[in-house]
């Protein structure tokens, strides 16, 4: 429904199957407190996102999250409290995981659509299998 | 020589609009106030016709990521109300925990995360928590607790997939809603924890005439089912809503200002329903709010705050009250077979009335969708809102000015609420 924004549920949908029967997959939108609560008790969170940041349409970034995210990233959101405010809050009351990456998968614009514009489309599968890569070498300990 | 001064406020793409506020006064004389939204149910209006009237819930719970059951719920309604169908006993009390489980987490964010900081005087909520850890944390738990409800009864916590018309697409146990109990005990206790808190706050002078809209039904508090009333004398079936209420095209802005006709303004959400139906409330409700001085009406858009935690505390124990009585349906659903009609639902999202109304081909498609959501119907008394408080206030700095325009914007939890936390504000004087 919200086109390119889209991005990190159509990537959740192409992982399935994918991994190790340890790692959940969980769609969290509109409300960013949510995440608090599936993420404060993991060992490691990948968080992909859409952000629009000026950069090229298509192009991917990959931060550790805990520290934070760039400003730029926070006006990006269309989430009721966005990822930006997610991290700076679990920081504040100790509910963060003990490793975080966050994927931003840049877009040109929020617009109301049901289909991923080609570039967006081609970042989507590249963040699945960098996602699917990092998260093969993560064993349950 | 003139003294200008322009205060506007724009902001970005949030999952219900963009919005933006604009003032301008001039020599101490205000000659504009905008508050403007863009409404993205539009689009939604446009895309489900040719649907199956069966994906209305799933698709119109898209509209919101933090009041998803309200859509469905109003989209259920106007479909049973097409196809004659009555979903009682188990099942409708099972509707009203749900959204028993959708005004807890609706509420409890916006009190503790995006208002409070408001009264407290921080940024954020982010940079309240640093100061008051605690109060934040039991605003989670609290928002927690909600989710818990619509996780269970919609099947999961966000954009529910559970509900369907006629029903439900499973129904829970007896015995896995009682593992919310325990929760829900403790919510009861934290949500009278919040009346106090907030019913602490100062609040500036803004008592106004509003005509207050709600649904009202004669024997609970409004989620799913009643009439339109009024406070100035309305009182009306949901059927006749466009009767009575109507949305104009506004020349400045791209959305839809919903009016009284011939009347002009009206205000959906908590102050409302509180005022309409404050004799429905549980004592325990009525009694914490005459704790804290709320009185059974309330004209004060900055006690909004405190009216919503009242409705908090009562959502808990409506939803602790169906937990105790629920028996598991027979079946999950009601049957009922689709035919050419026009259906019309209205309930009462966190932020107010919602209205739907579809008209169903032969075949059961949608010919036609129409959504009034509450931050459009609230659009104009916002912006009246916006006027009155500048008049009030135009002694300020702008700083300080553009703090308490903001602060009334929030006043009504329009779904933009959060995007007025990290504005960009310009300010120009003449």
């Amino acid at each position: 429904m919200m086109g390119d924004d889209a991005v990190g549920p159509i990537v959740i949908d192409r992982l399935a199957g994918r991994l190790e029967e340890t790692v959940v997959l969980v769609e969290s939108v509109g409300d960013a407190t949510h995440l608090l609560d599936t993420w404060r008790d993991a060992r490691l969170t990948v968080v992909v996102d859409a952000v629009v940041s000026g950069g090229v349409p298509g192009s991917v970034h990959r931060i550790e999250g805990k520290a934070g995210l760039p400003p730029s990233w926070r006006s990006a959101s269309t989430h009721l409290i966005g990822v930006v405010e997610a991290i700076e809050l679990g920081g504040a009351v100790d509910m963060l995981p003990d490793e975080l990456v966050v994927y931003g998968i840049e877009i040109d614009k929020v617009a109301a659509g049901v289909v991923l514009s080609p570039e967006i489309d081609a970042a989507a599968d590249e963040v699945v299998e960098s996602v699917a890569a990092e998260l093969a070498v993560v064993r349950s300990p | 020589m003139t003294n200008a001064r322009e205060i506007s406020v724009e902001y970005l793409a949030r999952v219900e609009g963009e919005g933006s506020m604009r003032v301008k006064v001039v020599d101490d004389k205000i000659e504009d106030v905008e508050f403007s939204i863009f409404e993205p149910p539009r689009f939604f209006e446009a895309f489900m016709r040719g649907r199956p009237h069966t994906e209305a819930p799933d698709i119109t719970a898209r509209i919101c990521g933090i009041c998803p059951v309200a859509y469905q719920m109003s989209s259920v309604h106007a479909m049973e109300d097409a196809f004659g169908l009555t979903v009682g006993g188990s099942l409708r009390e099972l509707r009203r925990l749900l959204y028993c489980g959708e005004w807890i987490e609706s509420h409890a964010l916006h009190i503790y995360l995006l208002h409070a900081p408001d009264f407290l005087g921080y940024e954020s909520g982010i940079h309240m928590a640093a100061d008051h850890r605690e109060v934040v944390e039991q605003g989670l738990r609290l928002k927690k607790a909600g989710n818990a409800i619509v996780g269970l009864v919609g099947g999961r916590e966000i954009h529910p997939i559970n509900v369907r018309v006629g029903g439900f697409y499973r129904t829970p146990t007896k015995r896995e809603l009682e593992s919310l109990v325990p929760e829900l005990e403790w919510a009861r206790d934290a949500a009278a924890e919040t009346i106090r808190l907030v019913g602490g706050f100062t609040f500036p002078d803004a008592d106004q005439d509003f005509e207050f809209v709600s649904l009202s039904h004669p024997d609970e508090y409004p989620f799913n089912e009643g009439r339109i009333v009024s406070s100035k004398g309305l009182d009306l079936p949901i059927s006749e809503f466009n009767e009575f209420f109507v949305e104009q095209h506004v020349e400045r802005s791209n959305a839809l200002h919903s009016q009284i006709r011939e009347r002009g303004a009206y205000h959906v959400g908590p102050l409302a329903r509180y005022a309409l139906n404050f004799d429905k409330l549980t004592p325990f409700a009525q009694e914490m709010a005459q704790e804290v001085g709320l009185g059974p009406v309330e004209t004060n858009p900055f006690k909004s705050i405190v009216v919503r935690a009242v409705e908090v505390l009562y959502a808990v124990e409506e939803a602790l009250r169906i937990i105790d009585s629920y028996e598991a349906p027979p079946e999950p659903y009601v049957e009922y077979t689709a035919f050419e009609s026009e259906g019309h639902g209205a309930t009462e999202a966190p932020r107010g009335l919602l209205y739907h109304r579809y008209r169903i081909h032969h075949d059961g498609r949608i010919a036609d969708a129409q959504i009034v959501p509450p931050t459009a119907q609230n659009q104009l008394t916002i912006e009246s809102d916006l006027r009155f408080v500048l008049e009030q206030h135009l002694d300020l700095p702008d700083d300080e000015l553009s703090w308490v325009l903001e602060q009334s914007i929030r006043n009504y939890d329009p779904c933009i609420s959060c995007a007025t936390h990290f504005l960009d504000l310009t300010v120009e004087r003449g």
